[in-house]
């Protein structure tokens, strides 16, 4: 692309990935969650792609980081979803009785364990969707 | 032993080993595969573990979230899980067959290439058939669903350096994605009229006002789910995708899937939350019409194929002709002792038909493995220098057709007998069904036994991994078939039973039993 182009994305990007981390740490306060927040981090890996091409794509992008990450983000949601397995599967022990994340209703650090679901769906899907799109990316050519 | 503290752990264990193995295939190729055949083998003793607390002690309620599925409504809240006989027998059959196909793969996928996805993906699968085992939320079955279902599609295309494969799985993905939205447009209907999604609590809401808007749901449900049974008019796909795909996954879609997917969903849909307030007779001959075509269409085209995997394609969607006519005459004839001898008839047969028709997938793959061939024209004469194979195939291919000392015999003599009482034409069809699919297998017995062809001479019988879940296989055909009867009655009878008490299955949820 063009230097336009990159300069622009050289400002974008990182007011994108903010933003999409605003999104996804606000998921049990605001409009949103893990998948939106993920998929518009994801969208500044893609405009990265997009803007400085495969070549530079190449230099950052690491298969078996993301494709750990992207582990890392399930097993973090299996694992709070397993805390209050004394109870039930899925119980909020976070929020009934645990140390943290158990504010006053409306705070950041309330909601029991969903914010931390939202961190680990949010990781999941950005790596995910950049893991794809890059995959895709680097694709043999048209022709063979 | 408590059930509801073991339940859980029978999603939890495959979805742990799927999400951490990414990170497991960073120590390299042993400890991938190490790790997929202990995290299926402790599916597998989780799964037991379950069937044998259902069988003992009667159904299992779990809810998500809390103790109860009730907060301070009087009618469930949460997503619940609802464990009753029939499930309970459909995780055991999951956990097996899945836990043999992981260990047939260690020798089968040695050549390919991504084996991290694979392991991951056939985990997977795996979990999504045990959700829709165990779920009794109408919502969670469906996400279940699509969670086989896009593994499925994955698993088809696996090798995508074949073109049958992409062909297969993009006819499969496209197909199999209209059907699942069609379960998925049932699911807002019945949404939009009643307000829940849980099972057990519909099933009390569909009985005090049965609507038009619960007779459009249930067409769309039966057409999505037929699909995904692979019934005769949209079986096409079946023929494509087992052929396609790896044979372990062959052994997996063929003998799971299918009737997990399929098979199991419809069940439950009709006897479970339809129960009291269609009437069974129009569903049952409707299910038994689609059944008799899909006998008839099956088992013929399985005669005149010249592919061996496509012929034991064919044949699956014979035999699942079999079970649906079973569950057919079972609504038919709900009340009745017939109906209750051809579901459990039904339960039996997809459970004996998982084990054979996994072992024969099996030994195709063994096969083309060795071979590098599945045309049946090309191959004679393998009974020389295959003869642990040929033993397999030779009863494999027994059961299936229903000879007495093996366990297909029971099941389907079950099926014979009430769909001769309920009515002889269709028992007819059905003995008609059996005659083309014997003419399919004694063709294939001509590969084992006939002249040796060249390649022939130069085959061996497989490595130990692929050997084990054979015989395996074989040891449980054979002793499934030396106690048929007892089996019957201890196990498939209170399961089909089990099916047809709607009663039960909503007072188990509603707290009221």
């Amino acid at each position: 692309m063009g230097l336009i182009v990159r300069t622009i994305a050289r400002t974008t990007i990182p007011l994108i990935g903010i933003f999409g981390a605003y999104i996804v740490s606000h998921g049990h306060l605001t409009p949103g969650g893990g998948f939106q927040g993920g998929a518009t981090i994801a969208g500044a890996g893609i405009l990265f792609l997009i803007a400085f091409g495969l070549g530079e794509m190449k230099k950052h992008y690491s298969k078996s980081l993301y494709s750990a990450l992207e582990g890392i983000g399930g097993l973090a949601f299996l694992g709070v979803a397993m805390l209050g397995i004394g109870t039930a599967f899925f119980y909020n022990t976070l929020w009934h009785s645990g140390p943290v994340l158990n504010g006053k209703p409306g705070t950041l650090l309330s909601a029991g364990f969903l914010p931390i679901m939202n961190l680990a769906v949010g990781l999941k899907v950005f790596t995910g969707l950049v893991s794809a799109l890059a995959a895709i990316a680097l694709w043999r050519r048209w022709k063979e | 032993m408590n059930g509801e503290t073991i339940l859980p752990y029978l999603i939890i264990v495959p979805l742990f080993g799927a999400f951490s193995m990414p990170i497991v295939s960073l120590a390299g190729r042993k400890a991938r595969e190490a790790w997929a055949v202990i995290i299926s083998g402790i599916t597998l003793i989780v799964g037991s573990a379950v069937f044998y607390t259902v069988y003992e002690n009667g159904p299992i309620l779990y809810t998500l979230g809390a103790k109860s599925p009730f907060g301070k409504a009087d009618f469930p809240i949460r997503i619940v899980w609802e464990v009753d006989l029939l499930s309970a027998l459909m995780v055991l059959m999951v956990t097996l067959v899945a836990f043999l196909a992981v260990v047939y793969s260690l020798g089968y996928m040695k050549h390919d290439t991504g084996l991290d996805k694979y392991y991951t993906l056939i985990l997977i699968l795996e979990l999504g058939m045990l959700g829709i085992a165990i779920t009794g939320d109408l919502f969670n079955f469906y996400v279940f669903l699509e969670i086989m279902s896009i593994a499925s599609y994955a698993l088809v295309a696996f090798r995508n350096d074949t073109w049958e494969g992409i062909e297969a799985g993009i006819k499969y993905m496209f197909v199999g994605s209209i059907a699942s939205s069609f379960v998925l447009l049932g699911i807002a209907l019945l949404y939009g009229q009643y307000g829940t999604l849980t099972m057990g609590y519909l099933a009390v809401k569909l009985s005090q006002n049965p609507t038009v808007v619960a007779k459009v749901a249930l067409a769309f449900f039966i057409a999505g789910l037929l699909f995904k049974s692979g019934a005769s008019p949209v079986h096409m796909w079946l023929a494509d995708a087992h052929p396609a795909a790896p044979s372990s996954i062959s052994a997996m879609l063929s003998g799971l899937v299918i009737k997990i997917g399929g098979v199991y969903a419809l069940t439950r849909i009709l006897f479970s939350i339809y129960g009291a307030s269609i009437s069974m007779k129009t569903v049952g001959w409707v299910i038994i019409i689609f059944a008799c075509l899909t006998l008839i269409i099956g088992n013929a085209m399985a005669v005149i194929q010249t592919d061996m995997k496509r012929l034991l394609a064919y044949s699956s969607v014979g035999q699942i002709g079999y079970i649906l006519l079973g569950i057919g005459i079972g609504l038919a004839a709900y009340g009745s002792r017939t109906g209750e001898i051809a579901l459990a008839g039904a339960v039996y047969h997809t459970f004996n038909h998982a084990l054979m028709k996994a072992l024969l997938f099996l030994i195709a793959g063994v096969v083309i493995h060795e071979l590098g061939t599945r045309n049946l024209n090309e191959l004679s004469g393998l009974a020389k220098t295959m003869p642990k194979t040929t033993f397999a195939f030779l009863i494999g291919a027994a059961a299936i057709i229903g000879m007495p000392p093996l366990n297909g015999f029971a099941s389907k003599w079950l099926i014979y007998e009430s769909s001769a009482i309920f009515n002889p034409v269709v028992g007819a069809i059905a003995i008609i069904g059996t005659a083309f699919c014997t003419a399919a297998y004694v063709r294939v017995l001509y590969t084992f036994f006939g002249k040796p062809s060249g390649k022939a001479m130069n085959a061996r019988d497989p490595e130990a991994t692929m050997l084990w879940p054979m015989i395996i296989l074989v040891l449980a055909i054979i002793v499934m078939g030396l106690f048929p009867w007892q089996i019957s009655d201890r196990v498939m009878i209170p399961a089909a039973k089990a099916l047809e008490n709607q009663l039960g299955y909503v007072a188990t949820i509603m707290g009221v039993g």
